[in-house]
């Protein structure tokens, strides 16, 4: 097409379209979908749709890893673990988008068989074809070189590394050491090796891994948050049900808007900051388009 | 074709029931175990006879004990030649063993010095069935050696099937999970005394070597003590000598016949005898209760020796090293050292289902006298916080059954901070992993944010962890994730009393609580 008459029909549409412009604009902007409602199945499913819809991210045939937080032997209604129907609702997407396998697993802190089994994940996908619930095996883990500024090299599971979608579905928790984890500490769930050892400097570590390690979609679950003594708390005192659900490809203003959910900013989370720092995404939510689902 | 009496076949279904029960001792999804190999020790005659007279008195869990007694007393030693599994193995093997020459310091009275002891130390408090009882020896070969090298085994070949052909192992991987889940160990763990335990069973197997059912004609308490109440059993068997004209019983007999005589006290009612003698002469019937022929059962000095025997083994090897027994951790519910010594049978059950491998056999950390009691070793695995598994397999209750919330405040013992390792304290670092994983709902590990100088001469803010004493059950989480390689930063060391935490609640200070509040 010619330039004039490309000129032309941009004219002409911004006249009918008159938020083109913005738009244009605004494509720049992270998006973070924000949905609440009670069924969890449906908020997720909002979320997921706010942004555009899971056939976004995953294509006929694909192989996906959704990473929920499976790491701790506590009830759904704990708030310890991702909610199952989040965890569901989101595989049962990835299905319906024609996806070849999902694969779901989490590197557990407490008896695997237990995490699996009690945060009601394992049965809530019990029976579902094409869904494969594994613990995490030995010899899948593979040394990736980081390159970073603390660690150079980490052991991270191959079937994460080898997926063709690889989805962050966190719960939204307090912690007493990076005083909330959201997405980018998710990510520690498929860390092979001694993870407690990154611990003097978690913050970086983090962005190390997360700059190597890009999801392509984070769902944080805050349909129920654990407000203190997390990271696995135990207390149901302790539980917020918010019956939120967070969707956005960029997991820093993922992280960012859920840290608001507990009455801080996202500056007071250290490892939200580094990972800013390190250009994984936009921490100010003034430069962050949020739509409510 | 060659006939099978009713004994071989009760005996093989008994085995197979053991290995099943075996391999259901362990954590299958569910927090209750719906069946496990400790039927077997509960209706244990010497399990049964040695608890009652440690605890004088009666535990139910070892009623089924009891009833085999019973019944032992009536029909005989049926439990050898029909239910134990160390029986059966025994007999599948020993045809293919070449047999030499009986040994004869093994016959006699031996059995007897080793039974007479082991009773009177139990009525003296401590419980020494297990050591010798052949349910115990078979599920401790089983649990610390056999079972474990077959998990390895499978493992290592999986792995290495891995490597081979890469993500197209895939394609047999429900063959695997099927006999991953059912017949090999979840977790790889490695037992102290693995090769003691695989080694007493090992021999008892070859002392098959010298004559058929040694073990049992010659050395095994249950049997002897089996056999002391066959004595009493108003069934007899005719003939009670071999026949001058044929002497096929005694080369079929697997346990008697020593001599001419027919002695109640080895014969283990295979029916052998009965099923293939050729002149069909044999038979057992009700005979009443008559003096037993064979003169008295030992003699006057063996009894002495056996209760002195008793005294000595009760009294002799009560030391215990200070420095380990500081850090001498008991399963959760086990609040007092001399209650487990006497009720423990040493059966090795809990430390088979232990979902995190946190049990393992004492060696000589409680005394000579401890042997293969369970230690808890939280380096190597910690007490589950909602599990109770270990209460729900012990046959005698000397780790009590108790309902997930008591077993929570059970006390295992305390965490303390090694405050030379730990990497706030000694490296003024943030750390805090002991803190993560506390399972407490109120956090027993709590920190205090200070300032600190490091030695570089920066000033720096650090999160100083710190236990609550009041909410701390010892569980050892803490210190089986402490990140120091080597010694941990926090340790859990044992108490002298072990009461139950009480329900309380701990404030926090309030520049430390959430902010969220």
């Amino acid at each position: 097409m010619e330039r004039r008459k490309f000129l032309k029909l941009i004219g002409l549409s911004s006249l009918f379209y008159h938020s083109l412009l913005r738009d244009l604009a605004a494509a720049e902007m992270p998006l973070v979908a924000v949905a609440e409602g009670s069924d969890h199945v449906r908020t997720t499913l909002l979320a997921l749709a706010a942004l555009g819809g899971i056939g976004r991210f995953v294509k006929q045939g694909a192989t996906v890893v959704v990473k929920p937080n499976m790491g701790w032997d506590r009830k759904a209604e704990q708030g310890a673990n991702t909610n199952p129907l989040v965890v569901r609702a989101v595989v049962q997407e990835c299905i319906r988008a024609g996806a070849k396998k999902v694969k779901v697993f989490d590197r557990t802190c407490n008896d695997e068989r237990r995490c699996y089994v009690n945060s009601g994940i394992e049965p809530a996908l019990k029976g579902m074809k094409n869904v494969e619930v594994k613990h995490p095996e030995e010899e899948r883990y593979r040394k990736v070189t980081l390159n970073g500024r603390v660690l150079k090299e980490w052991e991270l599971y191959g079937e994460a590394l080898s997926a063709d979608v690889y989805i962050n579905v966190p719960v939204a928790k307090q912690h007493g050491l990076t005083r909330l984890t959201l997405g980018l500490k998710n990510a520690m769930g498929i860390m092979g090796g001694n993870r407690g050892a990154i611990h003097k400097y978690i913050d970086t570590a983090l962005a190390d891994i997360n700059a190597v390690l890009r999801p392509h979609l984070t769902i944080i679950d805050a349909t129920r948050i654990l407000t203190a003594h997390g990271p696995q708390g135990g207390d149901l005192k302790d539980v917020r049900v918010l019956n939120k659900v967070i969707a956005s490809t960029d997991i820093v203003a993922a992280d960012a808007y859920a840290t608001t959910l507990f009455g801080l900013k996202p500056a007071d989370i250290a490892v939200t900051v580094a990972a800013y720092r390190r250009g994984l995404g936009e921490m100010d939510l003034r430069k962050v388009r949020i739509v409510k689902a | 074709m060659k006939k099978i009496t009713s004994a071989r076949i009760s005996q093989i279904i008994f085995l197979i029931v053991f290995l099943i029960l075996f391999l259901m001792t362990e954590y299958r999804g569910s927090d209750r175990i719906g069946a496990a190999v400790n039927a077997f020790f509960r209706a244990d005659p010497l399990v049964a006879a040695s608890t009652i007279l440690a605890l004088k008195g009666l535990a139910p869990l070892i009623l089924p004990g009891l009833l085999v007694i019973a019944f032992s007393a009536i029909l005989g030693r049926f439990f050898c030649g029909w239910i134990c599994p160390m029986g059966t193995v025994l007999d599948l093997v020993t045809g293919k063993i070449r047999k030499t020459v009986p040994l004869i310091w093994l016959k006699g009275s031996l059995k007897y010095w080793l039974l007479l002891p082991l009773l009177v130390a139990s009525l003296l408090n401590l419980n020494l069935a297990g050591l010798l009882d052949p349910l115990a020896i078979l599920v401790r070969a089983l649990t610390f050696f056999l079972h474990p090298l077959l998990g390895e085994t499978a493992h290592s070949a999986w792995v290495g099937l891995y490597r081979l052909i890469g993500d197209r192992r895939d394609m047999l991987d429900p063959g695997y999970r099927i006999i991953r889940d059912y017949l090999l160990p979840f977790r790889e763990t490695l037992y102290p005394l693995a090769f003691l335990s695989a080694l007493v069973f090992v021999v008892i197997i070859w002392l098959e070597r010298f004559e058929s059912r040694n073990w049992c004609r010659n050395l095994c308490p249950l049997g002897t003590l089996l056999g002391l109440l066959a004595r009493l059993s108003p069934f007899s068997r005719v003939p009670t000598s071999l026949c001058s004209d044929c002497r096929f019983c005694a080369k079929i007999c697997h346990a008697s016949f020593d001599r001419e005589i027919f002695r109640k006290e080895d014969c283990i009612l295979c029916m052998e005898c009965r099923l293939h003698c050729p002149k069909q002469r044999v038979s057992f019937h009700l005979s009443g209760l008559k003096p037993v022929k064979g003169g008295p059962i030992m003699e006057r000095r063996v009894f002495i020796g056996g209760l002195a025997g008793g005294l000595l083994l009760a009294r002799l090897f009560r030391f215990r090293d200070p420095s380990v027994q500081a850090r001498l951790l008991r399963p959760p519910g086990v609040r007092n050292e001399d209650e487990l010594l006497k009720k423990c049978v040493r059966c090795g059950e809990c430390m088979k289902v232990c979902l995190r491998s946190a049990l393992y056999p004492a060696f000589f950390h409680a005394g000579i006298e401890g042997l293969y009691t369970p230690l808890l070793i939280p380096r190597l695995g910690y007490c589950e916080y909602n599990c109770t598994l270990c209460g729900q397999v012990c046959p005698t209750g000397a780790i009590p059954e108790l309902p997930p919330e008591a077993k929570k405040r059970e006390v295992i013992g305390r965490a303390v901070f090694d405050e030379n390792h730990c990497i706030p304290f000694a490296k003024r670092m943030d750390c805090i992993v002991c803190e993560e994983h506390c399972p407490i709902p109120q956090k027993a590990i709590r920190t205090k944010t200070v300032t600190m100088t490091r030695f570089s001469g920066q000033q720096v803010r650090v999160r100083l962890p710190y236990v609550v004493d009041e909410l701390c059950n010892g569980c050892g989480i803490c210190e089986n994730v402490c990140p120091l390689e080597g010694k941990a930063g926090i340790e859990v060391f044992s108490l002298k009393d072990k009461s139950p935490l009480l329900e309380t609640t701990v404030e926090e200070p309030a520049e430390e609580a959430s902010p969220y509040r």
